[in-house]
């Protein structure tokens, strides 16, 4: 940056300090930045004016002059709703769950993986933990019921075996259960490819730090303690912030495919919500509603976490 | 141009031998209606109405088309019948299949519409929009076949007693559609009926008594897997089918998707409201009681449920015959034929008749739309007219004449290497021949109208369908004196048609208080209907009153209220008042 700026010295008469002058000099810079400015333009902006759509009592093939304005009709049938603050308490909760479960597990996997010293292990080790990163969610959700089954599932057939329980349990019939299951296989399938970005931070911590500790004399303990963990500490809270954001989006496929109708109370989260009130029913400017309530929450929470974050941490990504 | 010109004239003149020929037989079993003049009165004036007919323009042309169902085997017309039909008009399709519901949905958003639209449930979307041309002009002037074939139903194509304008061709149902055959609901092992001797199978205490007797005789499978006595699937919306559907069919009732309707009234009851459902559901719950349900009933998942069947490990199912039709494959290829199912009419008591097969009359609905930035939509309706005609109708079913089926003594018989590559090789047959890949895509016929040369339109006929039933099959059949599972059942002939066909089919506005409410509704039935099943017997009378009051609580009245309108402009609509 220094070197642009200072061999674009102008002697002109705009002041050294101003905007335009600064944007002069390093015109190249914003040159280059403009695809992206376009391209976040196009697909991040552009799209909110479909927001319009929520106030209006939107049909398709007429123009924007021709539809009903409705005002906020559609945001109070969704407050109105009371299936809508079940989902609510649904999608908050699994996301809380996840948020925490993806958060300990990780990193400790990290921290541990990273303190072994035999590498072709902690390869192998690491390959087989982040496989199932890539088997899909319905083939995840199959194996799922089919391990919690009471026909056969070998779940059951432990705990029958070490005489735990007397009877199957019909794991995936007990709404109270749903939570944890679906936190459960998430964890199994997800833990694996998050500790990779932890691996990646602890590698770049200067190994003169563990050298200088152990000459002071550092067990392992310690340095985990005092180097490793402070050392990755700016990647967890930037990653904790944008979990944060993302709170309130967790997608549907698990819950959609691990749900049944005995757990429906339990397993409907809010995407799932929009998807069948909204598209599916045609009800475009309700699925809209949703979809602008989903984004204020989350930018809400985001600020949020953020604000904290700075406070306590002085980290932030803003 | 000028070979255009030439060709179309030599068209012309193809075109009114064809149209001729067709009306010289058109009168065949046709009940003569003042509405259709083209059967007898066009034979007369042929000459003057069809020359000026315009003929029908055969250069290549490529249209493109949103088919809410997906259809896996489709060849992009590269089959026998996809080519033939090319040949004869001059039309390519370029087909999109909708892959879920959601793609129908956000096509009629997007404001860019295909040319040709199949949107089944969501008609009304882009009719509502303005999408979509009336037909009824574009029918006069260049659908002969297309008025012959709805002839009698001409006013079920109507959209709505306000707007009387055609949108839709139905092509799903086929006119004057027979059935020849029952696939559901309530079915049973054959080696539990043959075990039990062949008791008379007509309440569900004697459906239950079959089921209990052969379980606790065969705790297990011989290859040592617990037996079950009853299984159901309430995956998503396969509850519906399963379920709770049965419960109309247990009781007398005529199923109409989520609705009761009287048929002297046509007051729309939601139709667990009814009390006679009570008793069905506290059957099931009776099943659960004494063990015979199985208990994974309401968690499994649909391939769970199949590979149990196909196991040959469950007594009785309650399912349409399409919902488990692979585990029936699967069991026959591994020669467990005992094992496969028959099908049985099976009532809550004596008191009630099984409505199952009452007459929907052609039921219109589902189809085809033409968008409005189509060109040429003439082009479209002739070949939906070529689709409907005699020759197009035997095309699309039988396919081509000498490769596919052969005419012996004036009738069409499929060759033994034909019929078994159609049978064990389906997917494949469909791919390269073509054949069955267009049966929505036509108006048609239904099973059992025959054409003008006596023989059947479609390949669905007595003959055939006993041909296609195992040996079990048959020897379970014999031993109650039938023929085919169709003769448990109540015939269509002791009832009168529904005047409004089927109520599932209606189109209502999606953002109806009627859809509004359903949508309230589905997740309390889908929620309340297991659990219920699944609780106590002593428990069953509080929770089912606390499943109705939870109806009440979310309008289900105005819902009724509102249905009944529907159901009656309909009524007044189809009828032409």
């Amino acid at each position: 940056m220094e070197a642009i700026t200072n061999h674009n010295k102008k002697p002109g008469g705009l002041k050294r300090n101003s905007f335009l002058y600064k944007m002069l000099q390093q015109k190249y810079l914003y040159l280059m930045s403009i695809p992206f400015v376009i391209w976040v333009f196009v697909f991040s902006y552009l799209p909110i004016w479909g927001w319009t759509m929520a106030f209006q009592k939107f049909r398709p093939a007429r123009s924007f002059w021709d539809q009903d304005w409705v005002g906020f009709k559609h945001f109070v049938d969704l407050f109105s709703d009371d299936r809508f603050f079940l989902v609510m308490r649904n999608t908050l909760a699994m996301s809380f769950m996840g948020l925490v479960a993806n958060f300990t597990i990780p990193i400790l996997f990290a921290v541990l993986l990273n303190e072994l010293r035999h590498q072709v292990f902690k390869r192998f080790v690491q390959t087989v933990s982040y496989l199932p990163h890539f088997v899909s969610w319905v083939v995840v959700a199959g194996i799922v019921t089919k391990m919690l089954s009471i026909d056969g599932g070998v779940v059951n057939q432990m705990l029958m075996g070490l005489n735990l329980i007397d009877k199957p349990i019909q794991f995936m019939g007990e709404p109270h259960y749903f939570w944890s299951i679906v936190t459960a296989s998430d964890i199994w399938k997800e833990m694996g490819w998050t500790t990779i970005i932890y691996l990646a931070a602890i590698t770049g911590i200067d190994p003169e730090q563990y050298e200088a500790a152990r000459v002071d004399g550092a067990g392992r303990w310690r340095q985990i303690w005092h180097i490793t963990l402070p050392g990755i500490r700016t990647t967890i809270s930037i990653l904790l912030i944008m979990s944060i954001g993302h709170l309130i989006q967790i997608g549907f496929e698990k819950q959609f495919l691990l749900g049944n109708p005995l757990v429906i109370d339990y397993s409907e989260v809010l995407d799932l919500y929009a998807l069948n009130n909204g598209i599916t029913q045609n009800r475009y400017s309700f699925g809209t509603a949703i979809s602008i309530f989903n984004s204020v929450v989350s930018i809400i929470l985001l600020f949020v976490a953020n604000g904290i974050f700075k406070r306590v941490t002085k980290e932030s990504i803003m | 141009m000028k070979r255009k010109i030439l060709k179309g004239t030599s068209l012309l003149l193809a075109n009114v031998m064809l149209v001729s020929a067709l009306a010289a037989c058109g009168s065949s079993g046709d009940k003569e209606e003042t509405k259709q003049p083209e059967s007898t009165d066009a034979g007369k004036t042929e000459t003057t109405t069809e020359t000026t007919q315009p003929a029908m323009d055969t250069t290549p042309i490529t249209y493109t088309m949103l088919a809410a169902d997906p259809s896996p085997d489709w060849n992009q017309m590269q089959d026998d019948v996809g080519k033939q039909i090319t040949a004869k008009t001059g039309i390519t399709l370029k087909m999109d299949f909708a892959t879920d519901a959601n793609k129908v949905s956000l096509v009629a958003a997007s404001g860019e519409y295909p040319d040709i639209i199949s949107a089944k449930g969501s008609s009304n979307l882009f009719v509502d929009a303005g999408a979509v041309l009336e037909l009824s002009d574009l029918i006069d002037k260049y659908g002969p076949n297309l008025k012959k074939v709805y002839g009698d139903y001409w006013n079920r194509l109507k959209w709505s007693t306000d707007d009387e304008g055609i949108y839709v061709l139905p092509t799903y149902d086929g006119v004057n559609n027979t059935y020849f055959d029952a696939g559901g609901a309530f079915t049973l092992q054959h080696q539990a009926v043959e075990e039990a001797g062949y008791p008379q199978i007509k309440t569900v205490k004697d459906y239950e008594k079959v089921i209990a007797d052969y379980v606790a005789k065969h705790p297990t499978t011989a290859d040592g897997q617990k037996t079950l006595g009853l299984s159901l699937l309430a995956d998503d919306w396969r509850i519906m089918i399963s379920v709770t559907n049965p419960a109309f069919q247990a009781t007398g009732a005529s199923d109409d998707g989520e609705i009761y309707i009287d048929p002297k009234t046509y007051q729309a009851t939601f139709h667990y409201r009814r009390p006679e459902e009570k008793e069905y559901f506290r059957w099931l719950n009776h099943m659960n009681d004494i063990g015979l349900l199985d208990p994974e009933s309401f968690v499994q998942k649909e391939d769970q449920y199949r590979s149990k069947i196909a196991q040959g490990r469950v007594v009785g199912v309650i399912d349409q015959k399409w919902g488990f039709q692979q585990a029936i494959d699967t069991l026959k290829k591994d020669g467990k034929l005992s094992a496969t199912y028959g099908f049985y009419s099976v009532q809550l008591d004596d008191k009630t008749v099984d409505h199952t097969f009452e007459p929907t009359g052609f039921m219109g609905g589902y189809g085809i739309m033409i968008s409005k930035d189509a060109k040429n939509p003439e082009r479209i309706i002739q070949l939906l007219d070529y689709l409907a005609s005699e020759e197009g109708q035997v095309l699309v079913n039988w396919g081509i004449e000498g490769k596919h089926y052969n005419v012996e003594n004036g009738k069409r018989v499929i060759p033994q290497d034909v019929q078994d590559k159609k049978l064990n090789d389906a997917s494949n047959f469909k791919k390269t021949t073509g054949i069955g890949l267009w049966n929505n895509y036509g108006p048609h016929y239904g099973d059992g109208v025959q054409d003008s040369t006596g023989n059947y339109f479609t390949t669905n006929f007595p003959e055939q369908i006993q041909n296609s039933y195992s040996d079990e099959d048959k020897k379970v059949l014999a031993a109650y004196g039938k023929t085919t599972w169709k003769d448990f059942f109540p015939s269509e002939k002791e009832f009168a048609a529904k005047p409004w066909g089927a109520a599932w089919n209606l189109p209502v506005p999606s953002d109806s208080d009627a859809n509004i409410i359903y949508n309230k509704l589905t997740p309390i039935v889908r929620k309340r209907i297991p659990e219920i099943i699944l609780s106590k017997p002593s428990e069953f009378d509080a929770k089912w009153d606390a499943f109705m009051a939870e109806l009440d609580k979310n309008d289900v009245k105005k819902y009724e209220e509102e249905y009944t309108k529907y159901i009656q402009a309909r009524v007044d609509l189809w009828s032409g008042k």
